[in-house]
Parts: structure tokens; sequence; C-alpha cells
């Protein structure tokens, strides 16, 4: 057992784990994290994953122990003070979620697209999000989203950019 | 990766994170054969969870400082550190330009959120028949830095890796570094055939050197053997040039003579077929350039 130290959306966390624990079950199981979803194991289907210092991974592959000192960011972090990101409110927009289990997954993933891309073509879309599979197949809403959300131009926009324009 | 194993979780072991090549080189003396190094993780955890490997040891070479190193040297070549990632890797302008075979090879691999983490050094360690980085860096004529008890050695790509999951490295070496000389001038290109899964059926690289009239060609095809094959005769075949008659030459020799084998993901008849289909496509897209 060692004690690590980790920054998960803006807070602070310590708890002691094992060297074999990974990642994901670590925001899982120990701090509760359940929008981070445990499905294949194996880093196929890509629906745990986590930013690690501004960087996406699956955190099926990664192990707690070197998540120690770092920051990292999952859907809970993306809101803007409790409000949705523009992401978020397309995708209700569109009802680019069907059962919802992979959502989340979807949601940091697009958001992150966006804020390196604000424009991303289809190909784009498809390159970025190879990672991840919906089984219920909501590809299309997902594209129309984010479609969305690139035409308005609204990515990135903070209550506080606001009252400052 | 999933042979259908039942477990989720990792056997149990204890992890280092060695900050330099002197500390990583005294872990791997004192722990040899009990420890495993991990770059990426993409690799050996996946390999942990099927318990392929179970060492009681994880050494992560990711904060070695000096295997963070990307280094162009005018004119020689290029030198890859061992904790360098694929995206790393696909975001170097110099490599797109004159490495182009490697980086057609690596920008197809896995997806981008696996390619933050996955480093090419450990993607060439696994040794997996059915990767795609061993036949590109055959192609360019790679070779590969190791440290040890015993001093530093350089190794041809070709031969550090003798076979499935058999690389030439000692229980208390490492490969520090992947070396590419410069090829001045050349094309390369790679082609690779799936069928959908994360592993190639069978796949190509090619580089083609631009001076003079005989031209020096290099033309290795990954996963359809235990080992990456050079085939002499597909280099003959191109060498006064690509054109459509010597495409059609080389993609028949390509299927009359490299040797395939039959494994759990394709017959050697199908990949016969395969190795046709991609000398085909990748030189007829190195004619079109």
């Amino acid at each position: 057992m060692r004690e690590i130290s980790v920054k998960v959306n803006g807070r602070i966390r310590k708890r002691n784990i094992k060297d074999n624990e990974l990642l994901l079950d670590f925001l899982r199981e120990k701090l509760e994290v359940r929008s981070v979803k445990a499905a294949c194991w194996r880093g196929e289907c890509g629906l745990c994953t986590v930013m690690v210092d501004g960087s996406l991974v699956k955190s099926c592959l990664v192990l707690a122990v070197e998540a120690d000192g770092r920051e990292v960011k999952t859907v809970e972090g993306i809101t803007d003070d409790g409000e949705l990101a523009p992401i978020q409110k397309a995708f209700v927009n569109h009802g680019a979620a069907q059962c919802g289990f992979c959502t989340p997954a979807w949601v940091l993933a697009t958001h992150e697209l966006l804020k390196v891309n604000p424009h991303p073509t289809d190909a784009d879309l498809v390159e970025a999000t190879s990672g991840l599979v919906c089984r219920c197949g909501t590809y299309n809403q997902i594209r129309e989203a984010v479609a969305e959300v690139s035409r308005a131009g609204t990515h990135g926009q903070t209550k506080a950019s606001l009252a400052r324009a | 990766m999933s042979f259908g194993s039942p477990y989720t979780t990792l056997p149990d072991f204890e992890y280092h994170r060695p900050a330099n090549l002197e500390e990583l080189l005294g872990l791997m003396k004192q722990y040899g054969d009990d420890a495993k190094l991990m770059g990426g993780g993409v690799g050996l955890i996946a390999f942990m969870k099927e318990r392929l490997m179970s060492p009681t040891h994880v050494v992560d070479v990711k904060e070695v400082k000096e295997f963070k190193q990307l280094t162009h040297v005018q004119g020689k070549g290029l030198s890859i550190g061992a904790a360098v990632t694929l995206s790393e890797l696909l975001e170097d302008v110099v490599l797109k330009k004159d490495y182009a075979v490697l980086h057609e090879a690596l920008a197809r691999v896995a997806d981008p959120m696996i390619r933050r983490r996955a480093t090419l050094v450990g993607n060439l360690c696994e040794a997996i028949p059915w990767v795609d980085s061993p036949p590109a860096l055959i192609a360019l004529d790679a070779a590969v830095d190791i440290a040890g008890p015993e001093g530093r050695r350089s190794v041809p790509v070709g031969s550090f890796i003798r076979g499935p999951v058999d690389i030439d490295l000692g229980p208390s070496e490492i490969v520090t570094a992947l070396e590419i000389p410069h090829h001045k001038g050349a094309e390369g290109a790679f082609e690779k055939f799936t069928g959908g899964s994360e592993f190639s059926l069978a796949s190509v690289a090619v580089v083609v050197s631009n001076g003079g009239r005989r031209r020096d060609a290099r033309v290795v095809y990954g996963a359809v053997n235990s080992t990456p094959i050079r085939s002499a005769d597909v280099e003959e075949a191109i060498r006064d040039g690509i054109t459509p008659g010597s495409a059609r030459k080389a993609a028949d020799i390509a299927s009359q003579k490299v040797e395939c084998v039959d494994d759990v993901l394709a017959t050697a008849a199908y990949r016969k077929h395969l190795l046709k289909v991609i000398t085909t496509k990748v030189l007829r897209r190195m004619m079109a350039r």
C-alpha cells in the first residue's frame, strides 16, 4: 500500500492504493466517480476515458500510481459553474444518448476535440473518437451535436467569459 | 486485445519509477527476470490481465529523462528515445516528410488515446507478429540501442526480433533508443489489411531511394509470418522504377515467393492473396505521387 494524491476535477483526493490498482478502479471504487465506466477492461471500448494532465487516455490501461501528483478530469469537470457545457446541451438537443452508458466518455472526448479543433470535419471527428464505441449506434446524433456547437461557435464560452464580453 | 481471460484486475507487483538511466539499470540488475519494463503500459497491462505475464516488479521507464528525447541529426538520422510516444512521433513534421513509411504505419495504429500512451520502443519490444512498426523500421534500416550490465550494444531491428514475443534482449538489459538512418531523397509508403481487428493480417513497408537509374529498394512484409520478411525478389522487380507493369509483376512475386503461415487470424492461402492486394495498393499509391 502507498498513499497517492490526485487532483480530480479540481479537488485534491488522497487514498491508499496497491501498486497493481488501475486508475479506472481507483476512480470508480475509491472515489466513487461512476461516470467513468468499466466495460471491456482491454482498451477497446474507450468508455473509461478520462483526461490526465490534459491528455485523453483510457483509464483501464493506466495504473493508479501513475496518476500520483497529476490532474484528472472526468465529465463532471467540464460543467461550467454547475451549468452544462455547450456540447452537453447539444447532446440533449439532438438526443445523442440512447442507453447513456457511453455518453460520459463521448461528451468528454468531443468536448476536448472542440477545444483543440473548434470546427472539426467529419473525418476529424471520426479519427478523434475512433477509440470509442456506442453500441446503441448514436453516432449520427453525436455528429449533429458536435456540428451544432461548431456552427454556433459556443465552445469554450463560460459564464465568466460572457460576463466579461 | 483479448484472448478471453476472465481477469479484470492485475496480478500483484511492486511498481518502480526510476528518474534516470543509472537508476533504471540498477533496478534491472537487481530484479532481472522478475521485472518487466513498462513504457505506455498498453501491451504490458493487457498481457498482465490475461495472466500471460505476472512480473513481481514493474519498472516504468516514462520518467527516465534520457528516454524522452526525439532527436534529428541533420543528414545523419533520427534518434527515438524509449519513452517517446506514437502521438509525439506523429506530430513530428520531419518524420512525416522524411520517414513517411513510419509515419503512415503509426498513423493507423489503434486510436488517438492509445497512441498518446503507447511508445514505439514498447510496440517493437512486444514482438507481436501482427503489429505494424517492425516492417516499417526494417525498411528504414533502423537499429536498436541497448544498455546493460556489460555495456552498450546496437542491433539491427531485423535481428532484434527473433520470433513471436521473442527479442534479443537479456534479462538485465534495456532498450534505450531506436536509431533510424536518414535516407536522402527516399520515398516510402506503408499499407496493411486488418479485416477490422486491431491486428494486421498482412502489411507491407516500402522505401525506395531516388538517386540513379537502378534504385535501391527495401520491401518488408509484416504479419504474414512469425517475423517480418524482407523480399529481395520484390525489391528486384521495382528496382528499375515503379510502373504499372513492374507493380503488377512485384505483386505476383510477393504472392508467390513470400512465405506465409496459418494462425488464429488467417490462413496462409488468404495471406498470399492479401500480399498481392497490398503490394498493388502500396505501389500504385507511390506511382501516383
